[in-house]
């Protein structure tokens, strides 16, 4: 589904993604993980569009994201990694919009999301003002709104960040549910237990990657009994503060 | 293809979001109204009840009867004084800002037809002002000398040759000289440019702030739908706000609509074009809120200084004159007041159009180039 190909992106004369080559499949869930400033949030908005990078090739679905090809949108579900839902509107009132927008009619848009609502329990608070939302609810309103077109690549920029252990679990009880559904998930996180739950990760330090690979064997590889290990195994202990 | 559906999604949206915004509601109508009320009664150019003070040296039955004459209309108040005062320090002391000194001997000088001389001092502090005080005093004082003119010829009715001149004046379309008449369609006007340009101003750069903004980029949305979404609303907003305006300034100062209402609304749609247009230019340039607020009173002050409302643009330096011709403002105005005072159509008013449908083209044209959809 995904496939770049040594995608660089400088900022001035800072590199934030230095040479990165990956390829994601279907279904599959795929972990950008790293310290704050690796470069994970820079390289997932070079694939989805919002940033060009400087130089490099994204094919996502056959089509070349590099080139600035808006058709690819459709098919893409963002939840940004800050809070990004209009806090005036109620719940509902925000998925109507993104439904709107993706051009799909409203009821057939709450059909697609209507056993994630159920599964995050939000069917009581549709009709609250998003902004009187607590913070897990909007979390978990955000995933759902980046659901509404039904959208066979998802990506979220650290969604777990500021939920609390029980409200992550049921995160990844959904992420897990929407791979199964022939989803390609694609998560960063900061968050070293929940990189057990990807299929993939990579690892990136200033920009580049230093391992990529399935989690249970990149531990063995590195003879690491814990993600945690693993990470700082393969950072060098310094420059790893994982929060 | 752009979708109207996506465009109608917009709109729903942002009047959800007005309509829910109490404060927005306020800013949208509540203060336009007070604005109109008080800047309608406050910005006059007429003048009424100066403060006129007489230093009568002469004493005269011919000096009182010329200090009565001032004495029965409302555009002076005659203020007692001491004849030891000086005019100067009356004036300084706010006092009087008019002083007429009667000359002793005026009286005598007069009665026998010899050249006889009033001194007049004004504050010239406000020259408009001062230039109006000075054609009043001439005025009462012409009247003054054609009644005593003739009295003197009924009491000895020998026939003189009348050699003055006399200028029959009648002010049209303004025969009151209301200078509500005038002000009230430049306020209105001043209304839909800052209502429009601060709606816009912010419109962008909120969602950047929000990062709405970065959510709908991700999203199939093109650029001229999320630009229509956003202007639609300000423009259908702007424009029921002009009609509460039109229908207060009826109601509250009398002001009726002497031309066609079509014409009104075709002129300020395409001025909405240039306002929208600058408050998009400013929000896809600025990172705040805060900064988009700033840039927007910024070029409003300019361009409201320069509309010709509180000078008018022929009293401006021939430099200044070159600036407001490319203001829009100061177009707008025009056509409102000619539409509203008098009821000018499209024939009269083609240079104007040709104007603001350029200016709203350039402007427009320019914030849509400006408006990329990548962050």
């Amino acid at each position: 589904m995904i496939h770049t190909e040594h995608l660089i992106k400088d900022f001035g004369a800072f590199r934030a993604v230095d040479d990165i080559n990956l390829d994601i499949g279907k279904g599959e869930i795929f972990g950008f993980l790293g310290a704050n400033g690796a470069g994970k949030t820079t390289a997932i908005r070079m694939i989805i569009g919002l940033v060009l990078p400087t130089s490099g090739q994204i094919i996502v679905d056959g089509l070349d994201i590099s080139k600035g090809s808006e058709k690819v949108k459709h098919k893409i579900g963002y939840m940004s990694q800050k809070f990004s839902l209009y806090p005036d509107l109620k719940a509902i009132e925000n998925l109507e919009f993104y439904a709107g927008i993706y051009q799909i009619p409203f009821r057939q848009a709450l059909k697609n999301i209507q056993p994630i609502i159920e599964q995050f329990g939000l069917q009581d608070i549709l009709k609250n003002r998003t902004e009187d939302l607590p913070m897990g609810y909007k979390q978990r309103l955000s995933l759902v709104a980046a659901l509404v077109h039904d959208p066979p690549l998802v990506f979220l920029d650290e969604p777990t960040s500021g939920v609390d252990p029980q409200a992550r679990r049921e995160f990844w009880q959904v992420i897990n549910d929407l791979a199964y559904a022939g989803k390609s998930v694609i998560v960063s996180t900061h968050f070293m237990d929940e990189a057990e739950y990807c299929h993939r990760v990579i690892i990136m330090q200033d920009g580049r990657e230093v391992a990529l690979g399935n989690p249970a064997e990149l531990k063995a590889a590195h003879s690491s009994a814990t993600m945690q290990e693993l990470f700082l195994k393969v950072l060098g202990e310094d420059n790893a503060k994982p929060e | 293809m752009i979708s109207l559906k996506v465009i109608g999604s917009f709109i729903k949206k942002e009047f959800r979001q007005i309509m829910r915004s109490r404060e927005m509601l306020i800013v949208l109508f509540a203060l336009p109204a007070v604005q109109l009320l008080v800047m309608g009664f406050a910005v006059t150019n007429e003048v009424k009840n100066l403060n006129l003070s007489f230093l009568d040296y002469d004493r005269s039955a011919t000096s009182r009867a010329l200090i009565q004459s001032f004495d029965s209309t409302d555009r002076f108040r005659i203020v007692p004084v001491s004849n030891a005062a000086k005019p100067e320090e009356l004036i300084s002391a706010w006092k009087a800002s008019v002083v007429i000194v009667i000359p002793p001997g005026f009286g005598a000088d007069y009665g026998q037809g010899r050249q006889s001389n009033l001194q007049v001092i004004v504050d010239g502090i406000d020259g408009n002002t001062a230039s109006v005080a000075n054609s009043f005093v001439a005025g009462v004082v012409g009247d003054f000398h054609r009644k005593r003119m003739q009295e003197t010829m009924h009491r000895s009715p020998i026939p003189r040759l009348n050699t003055q001149v006399e200028l029959l004046s009648s002010m049209t379309f303004n025969p009151d000289l209301r200078s509500s008449l005038n002000t009230i369609p430049g306020i209105i006007a001043i209304l839909v440019t800052v209502t429009s340009m601060m709606l816009s101003a912010i419109s962008l750069v909120k969602e950047k702030e929000l990062g709405t903004l970065e959510q709908l980029l991700v999203t199939p949305v093109k650029k001229a739908e999320l630009m229509a979404g956003k202007l639609i609303p300000y423009l259908i907003i702007t424009l029921v706000q002009l009609q509460v305006a039109i229908v207060l300034a009826g109601l509250i100062f009398r002001i009726e609509l002497a031309g066609s209402y079509g014409l009104l609304l075709l002129f300020s749609m395409i001025y909405l074009f240039t306002t929208l247009g600058l408050g998009i230019l400013i929000s896809t340039r600025v990172a705040s809120q805060q900064q988009a607020m700033f840039f927007s009173w910024f070029i409003m002050v300019i361009i409201i200084l320069l509309s010709g409302f509180f000078v008018p643009v022929q009293n401006m330096p021939r430099g200044i004159r070159w600036i407001s011709f490319f203001n829009p403002l100061s177009h707008y105005m025009t056509v409102l007041r000619e539409i509203v005072i008098k009821g000018s159509g499209i024939t009269q008013l083609m240079k104007e159009l040709w104007i603001l449908g350029g200016s709203g083209v350039l402007i427009f044209g320019l914030s849509v180039l400006s408006f990329r959809k990548r962050v």
